[in-house]
Parts: structure tokens; C-alpha cells; sequence
């Protein structure tokens, strides 16, 4: 009853208009930090949210989100290797077969375009749910991790960068977003390190986890070849196989592997590569994945 | 969220509840605390040589009652645009206020009201997508009439979505349906607007409210018509719909109580 | 989709911990999105970009209107957008995609008058994508496609989902025929399953490695991409809006397609 008397007893035609602070915000040329999101003004807005953008729950659901599938990390002897496959649906639409999962953080913009084959100092960060929100919330701890730099005049440890991360995605709990991300990097404190945050608030430090909807594929594959002391050829190897796995099983998932291996002085790229002839190397040579014909 | 790989990433029910599905529901029984309760049906525009011309009915419905016989939905704004409303009538007059308080402000500004109607349009729908982003939105569909910056005839049209677009010829309500067919014929698109007459432009609106009236259940006979040129703005409020022949209604079978 | 055991039912997901939250009180089913229909398309080159969409604006089977642009050119120097190097191209919702396209003019501006140069398009698309997040819970309706020329004079494509995740691509169609033009693009654009021929047997043939197009052959795949959408899809037509974006500047270019 207030809230009804309060909207007819303002003055008249005051909120037709945008306000001055409304039209400012609008026309900022920097987003602020103090992250402003705009809500439906309805009781339940993450049920809205829900109904517009679950094409779970309802196929034909108007908005639908680019999501993210199969994503793995794991440590060992010489460092961690992540890989992840890099296609992106919106319902039973392949969006994209060209995603980059794998996000550099720390350090804006570093390894974004140039092409070096040095490594690059700094963390690795994976996406698996909605592109947005990890794409969003990646860069955002990127900012929070550079300006840690800035402030402290050495490197963020990875336990730090993954704690920002969960206690964000903690204070949007139930609000309706959707990502698994795993943090990887190697710092002086630490040695190699490997978190799993989720957008439930979870944060998990961990030697091995795999993340998205082909996650248990890839766990099959790499839960039984897995052990701490792989060498690094191995290690690659076992990453990229994993995903085939997830890739080959899982309809979600597939396009490119994308691998990564995180040493002391920073990450390596190991290659964007399509899956196609992967599979055909390993099916022919290998004599793997036997349950599919190679007749033409 | 949701961990089994079926899912993966999507909303869990026991944690945000079932799936709702009547977020998304247009139709069906109303569930509003806002919807519209007395309403206006058709307005049709088109423009012509050296202007443009608008027609409405005189009704305003109470569901499929015709509550209101007389209420003008055509307005005037300064000297050289013409606003025309369908939808909720308490929303039109609501706008209506607004329009005049912007019109005396404009007014005792030292140049006079010099917003064109491409302006109001600006403006209107403006205020009609910042009331849907609010969830209470006003209940209307408007087509704004007049010229643009360059003084070329301006006709477009803003709803309560904030959907904004212009055409030749416009329509809200049932007029969408009946009265842009018509309009598309007489006037198909790529006609330059030289060839248009204003007599032409109006004879062809009077046609439609007629049109209009023969099928549109919640039509009425009494029209307003108005012409905006160089010359000023005419409007008629009390027009009524003229030779009328009901001969097509004979050859109707399937209705009440005939027989074949 | 299948399902399998207990996840059948998908209301009895059996968390030991799991707080069945009852249905929450229902205040509103106000509807706050349409779908206007249409599709976009952008293809980038070596030294250029090309963003096109078709002109029809839908609102369920009714045709609202045969011109309503799609595609705009951004922080121009006033409202016809001379001097812009930034095209958008908005589908989906329009009256969002007018607020989208509007906002990031604005922010494009507002740059370049405090910063005293030009807003990079890199920088753009990465603006444009916070902006679209900040609309996270309660989204534009809209999938965006921003062009440019990149710091080295290459032609670049950004494509976007409704709350801002993207990606920088060779070439993208977003709207309701992205379904039928998307694979026709992978195949004549990126070459995919294009194979050179006598390269080799059965598995080890090799694949044809994409390669930027000519400006030339890149407008008449847009235009074939599109005549063909308007043949299998009812909300694509009317008109085809083409911006051809080159260091010399911004081109436009409209060509009909068939209004049935």
C-alpha cells in the first residue's frame, strides 16, 4: 500500500523523464568500478531473469546466452596444463566454434595479440558456463589483480586472485549467474596453483578438476592416466586427449582444443587446434575411438 | 547452479524455485496489476504533398462495451504536430498533461515551442521505453504527425514498448490489420509523395474509418480527421461516417439464427 | 532431450540440503521485450568491413514498416553520422537496440571529447560489451555486431550475445535467418569443409585455408547471403541495408529485395 501510495502521490510527470545523474551514467565513457548493474524493478528479479534466459528449463525461452562446455586443468611435476574445447551454444545453436576459454588475467590486455613464444607472466583463468559472466568477471579480477600489483609492488598470489573471485560471485549468489571457472598460475609463495570458483560462491584449490557439461568425459580420460609425475610431453598430451574425449561425447562441446601450460616464469600457449584431424590421428594411428568407422 | 552435466550451468529449482513460466505470457487470463481498462482502437496516418493526415475514432471501449462515445484521441501540439493515441485513454490523458506542461514551458522560453513533431517523437517514445524498463508501462500506441528538421511531412509511430518506427502510411489497433492494406494500394510504397494530394490523403482515411466501422467491433461512426501543412494544422472532430452500405453484411451465413 | 534416472523430474533433484522455495507472489506479467524480427551480417577484409542488415520490422506477422535501419554508424559528428569510424548493427529488440545504439554514440562522443582523438575500436568493443553486462539481470534483447578498422588499418568484426560476452571474428550473422545465412558464410567465408582437390586420399585430403576476400566478391556473397534468406524466412525482406567501412570512410550502400 505505501509503495502505491508513494508512486501517485509524487508530483506529477517528475519521473517521466530521465534524471540528470540517469543521462550521465548513461553517456560515461568509463564503466565505474563500483558496479552498478541495472535490476528489473519486479519482487523476484532472478526468477525474471531465469524465465527469460534458462533454455534448460524452456527450449523455446526468448534470450538465449552463449554458454561454454568442457574445460580441464590440472598440476603436476613441471607445472599445470589447462585445456579447453572453444565451442559456445545458445540452446541447441552452435554460436561460435571459435571461443577463446582460456583468459589471460592479470595485467590487462597482456597476451591477448601479440604472438610470442616467450612465456608470459601472469594467470590463466577458464570459462565454462555463460561467456558473459566469465568473460565479465575475468577482466574485472584481471583490474582487482594489476592494481594488487600496483599497490603491493609484487605479483598476486593465485590463492588471493581466486579468493576476490569467489567472494564475488558469493555476494551474487542466486542473482542468476553462471559460471565454473578454474584459476591457474605459479607464483614464488606457492609453486603451481589451481582453484576451482564457481558462481555458487564455491572455491576449491585442487590438482585436478575438470569443469562444464563434457566435465565427465574429460574426467574418465584423465582420472585414469593422471599422475603427478607426467613429463611435460605427456602432461600435453593427456590434456588434449581429454578433451577429444569430451568433444567426441559430449554434443556441447567441441571445435578447437585449446591448451595452455602454466610454468615458473609464466604460461605457454600450446596451440588452437581443430579437433577434426586430432581425432582422425588418434582414431588411424592410435587405433583409438574403435566404436567409430573409418570407411568413407 | 546446476552440476549434472544435462544442465550444466543452468538455474537449480531448489534454490530459485520452479520455472516461471508466466514471465513470458502475453496471452491468456490476465494476471496485470497493469492493463489497460478503457481503451482507444485505430489510428491511421498517411502522408500527402506537403503534409500529412490523421484520423481516429470518437470511441473509447470499456472491454467490449462502448463506454465513451465522444472522446477525442487526436492532439495538437504547438502549431505544426498532431499526436494520436490508441490504447489505455486514462495513459492519453496522462501524456496529454505532459505534453501541456512541456508546451507552457516551451512557451515561455524566449524563441517560442519550436519542437517539431520528429522531436516529440523523440521525446514520447523516450518516455514510453523508460516506463516499460520500469515495469509500468504506459498502455498506448501513438503515431506522431508532422514535419521533421528539414520541413519534410514527419509521420511515425511509438508504442508502449518503446518500439519506434515510420512509414508512409501507419496504423495502430485493428486499423494495422485493416487500414494498411487498404493504404498499401492506394498509395504503395514507392509512390513519391508529390503524387499524393491532400484531398486524395484524406478521401482515402475517411475510407478506412469506414472500413474500420463495418468490422471493427469496437469501432465507432464518429471520426476526428486532421491535416497538418505549412499552412497550420485543420482538424474535424465530429465527423461521421458517410454513405454507408451494409449490402456486404446480407451474403454473411454462418451467424445467429439463419438458415443456409 | 532424454533424460536419464533421477534427473527425470527435474523438481526432485535430490540435495540433501536442498530448501524447497515455494513460488514466489506474482506482481507482474507485464511482457517487457518483442521480437521486430530481421537479420544482420558483417564480414570483415584486409583493409575493410562490411556491416548489413535487411530493412523489414515485424511485430508477429504484421509488417510494422519496410525502412527501419538496422545498421548505424557511431560518434558522428551530428545526426547523419559524418565522420564516424564505427559501425553497430543492432537486431532483436529495436526499441533496446535504439537505447544500445544511442548509449554507445553518446560514450563514443564523450570520449573523444575528453580524451581529444578518437575512440579506438578495440576500445569500443570492449565499452560496448561492459555495457551490455550491466543490463545483465534485466538484458537488452539484442545481438550486436560492431565493425571498425583496427590500429593497423585491418578490417575488424566484433560479435556479441545479449549480455556482452564476444569475440573478434572474420565474419558473423546475428537475427532470426543467422541460421541460414551463419552456415553459408562458414563455408564461403572460412571455407569450411572445402577441401583441395587431388591433395591427398580420404582422410589426409587438405583443407582449404581461409584467406581475407576481395571487397567485391565479400558484397556479393552479402547479397546472395541475403536474397537467399528472404526466400526461407518470413521476417527477412523489403530492403538491404549495406555500410562498407574503408580508411577513406563510410559507405553507404541500399539495394531492394523482394517485399512478399
Amino acid at each position: 500500500m505505501d509503495k502505491l501510495v508513494a508512486q501517485y502521490s509524487r508530483p506529477r510527470h517528475q519521473d517521466e523523464f530521465y534524471s540528470e545523474q540517469e543521462q550521465r551514467d548513461l553517456t560515461e565513457s568509463h564503466p565505474s568500478i563500483s558496479l552498478k548493474f541495472d535490476l528489473p524493478p519486479l519482487e523476484n528479479p532472478s526468477a525474471f531473469l531465469r524465465a527469460m534466459t534458462d533454455d534448460h528449463s524452456n527450449p523455446s525461452c526468448p534470450i538465449k546466452l552463449a554458454h561454454g562446455t568442457t574445460t580441464l586443468a590440472f598440476r603436476f611435476q613441471g607445472g599445470i596444463i589447462v585445456a579447453t574445447d572453444s565451442r559456445a551454444t545458445a540452446g541447441n545453436w552452435i554460436a561460435s566454434q571459435t571461443v577463446k576459454k582460456v583468459i589471460p588475467v592479470s595485467r590487462l590486455s597482456r597476451g591477448e595479440d601479440t604472438q610470442t613464444d616467450a612465456p608470459v607472466p601472469g594467470l590463466l583463468g577458464t570459462m565454462a558456463g555463460g561467456a558473459a559472466d566469465c568473460q565479465y568477471w575475468l577482466r574485472y579480477l584481471s583490474q582487482q589483480c594489476t592494481l594488487h600489483e600496483i599497490r603491493h609492488k609484487r605479483r598476486i598470489t593465485v590463492a588471493a586472485a581466486s579468493k576476490i573471485l569467489a567472494n564475488l560471485t558469493y555476494a551474487y549468489k542466486n542473482m542468476g549467474l553462471s559460471m565454473g571457472t578454474m584459476l591457474a598460475g605459479m607464483t614464488p609463495q606457492e609453486g603451481p596453483a589451481l582453484y576451482y570458483i564457481d558462481s555458487d560462491g564455491t572455491r576449491l584449490p585442487g590438482n585436478l578438476f575438470c569443469v562444464g557439461s563434457g566435465q565427465t568425459f574429460a574426467y574418465g580420460v584423465l582420472d585414469a592416466q593422471y599422475r603427478y609425475d607426467l613429463t611435460e610431453e605427456e602432461a600435453l598430451e593427456l590434456g588434449r586427449r581429454s578433451i577429444l574425449a569430451a568433444m567426441h561425447r559430449d554434443a556441447y562441446s567441441g571445435g578447437f582444443i585449446n591448451l595452455y601450460h602454466v610454468k615458473e616464469e609464466g604460461w605457454v600457449h600450446h596451440g588452437f587446434s581443430d579437433m577434426n584431424p586430432i581425432f582422425w590421428k588418434t582414431k588411424l594411428e592410435k587405433g583409438e575411438f574403435s566404436n567409430v568407422t573409418s570407411e568413407l | 547452479m546446476e552440476h549434472f552435466p544435462e544442465a550444466w550451468g543452468r538455474p537449480r529449482n531448489d534454490i530459485y524455485g520452479p520455472y516461471d513460466h508466466s514471465y513470458l505470457q502475453t496471452t491468456g487470463p490476465k494476471a496485470h496489476t497493469q492493463s489497460p481498462a478503457v481503451t482507444g482502437t485505430s489510428v491511421i496516418g498517411v502522408k500527402f504533398n506537403g503534409g500529412v493526415a490523421i484520423a481516429s475514432d470518437n470511441l473509447a471501449s470499456y472491454g467490449s462495451l462502448a463506454r465513451f462515445t465522444d472522446v477525442k484521441r487526436l492532439r495538437v501540439f504547438g502549431d505544426s504536430a498532431i499526436v494520436g493515441f490508441g490504447g489505455d485513454v486514462s495513459d492519453m490523458q496522462h501524456i496529454d498533461r505532459l505534453l501541456n506542461s512541456i508546451d507552457i514551458r516551451e512557451n515561455y522560453s524566449s524563441d517560442g515551442n519550436l519542437l517539431n513533431a520528429k522531436n516529440l517523437h523523440t521525446y514520447l517514445s523516450k518516455v514510453f521505453y523508460k516506463r516499460r524498463s520500469e515495469f509500468n508501462p504506459l498502455w498506448n500506441h501513438i503515431l506522431v504527425a508532422g514535419f521533421d528538421g528539414d520541413g519534410k511531412p514527419f509521420l511515425s509511430s511509438a508504442d508502449l514498448l518503446g518500439t519506434t518506427f515510420s512509414a508512409p502510411h501507419l496504423a495502430t489497433g485493428f486499423g494495422a490489420h485493416l487500414a494498411i492494406p487498404i493504404l498499401r494500394r492506394l498509395f504503395p510504397e514507392d509512390t513519391p509523395l508529390e503524387n499524393i494530394s491532400k484531398e486524395q490523403a484524406v478521401e482515402a482515411l475517411r475510407e478506412c474509418i469506414k472500413v474500420l466501422w463495418y468490422r471493427d467491433a469496437r469501432s465507432l461512426d464518429k471520426f476526428s480527421i486532421a491535416t497538418v501543412t505549412k499552412d497550420g494544422i485543420e482538424v474535424k472532430e465530429d465527423e461521421k461516417v458517410e454513405a454507408q452500405s451494409w449490402a456486404f453484411a446480407e451474403t454473411i451465413r454462418g451467424y445467429g439464427a439463419q438458415v443456409n | 532431450m532424454t533424460s536419464f534416472g533421477r534427473y527425470t523430474s527435474a523438481e526432485t533433484v535430490g540435495y540433501s540440503f536442498s530448501q524447497p522455495t515455494s513460488a514466489p507472489n506474482k506482481e507482474h506479467s507485464f511482457y517487457p521485450y518483442t521480437d521486430n524480427g530481421g537479420s544482420t551480417l558483417g564480414i570483415s577484409g584486409s583493409d575493410f568491413a562490411i556491416l548489413a542488415g535487411d530493412t523489414r520490422s515485424v511485430a508477429g506477422y504484421n509488417i510494422n514498416s519496410r525502412y527501419v535501419p538496422k545498421v548505424f554508424k557511431i560518434g558522428g559528428d551530428d545526426e547523419s553520422g559524418d565522420g564516424a569510424h564505427i559501425l553497430l548493427s543492432v537486431v532483436g529488440f529495436a526499441a533496446d537496440g535504439q537505447a544500445l545504439k544511442e548509449r554507445l554514440d553518446a560514450v563514443v562522443k564523450m570520449y573523444k571529447y575528453q580524451h581529444g582523438k578518437p575512440m579506438s575500436v578495440r576500445a569500443c568493443a570492449q565499452r560496448l560489451s561492459t555495457i551490455l553486462y550491466q543490463k545483465r539481470f534485466f538484458p537488452y534483447y539484442v545481438h550486436a555486431i560492431l565493425a571498425g578498422l583496427d590500429e593497423e588499418g585491418k578490417g575488424a568484426l566484433y560479435s556479441y550475445d545479449p549480455v556482452g560476452s564476444y569475440e573478434r571474428e572474420q565474419c558473423r550473422a546475428a537475427g532470426s535467418a543467422a541460421s541460414l545465412i551463419m552456415p553459408f558464410l562458414d563455408n564461403q567465408v572460412n571455407f569450411k569443409n572445402q577441401y583441395i582437390p587431388g591433395s591427398g586420399e580420404g582422410h589426409a585430403l587438405e583443407p582449404k585455408k581461409a584467406e581475407p576476400l576481395p571487397r567485391e566478391t565479400v558484397e556479393q556473397l552479402v547479397r546472395d547471403a541475403f536474397t537467399s534468406a528472404v526466400e526461407r524466412h518470413i521476417e527477412v525482406g523489403d530492403g538491404l541495408q549495406m555500410m562498407v567501412i574503408t580508411k577513406s570512410g563510410i559507405e553507404e550502400i541500399y539495394s531492394p529485395l523482394k517485399k512478399d
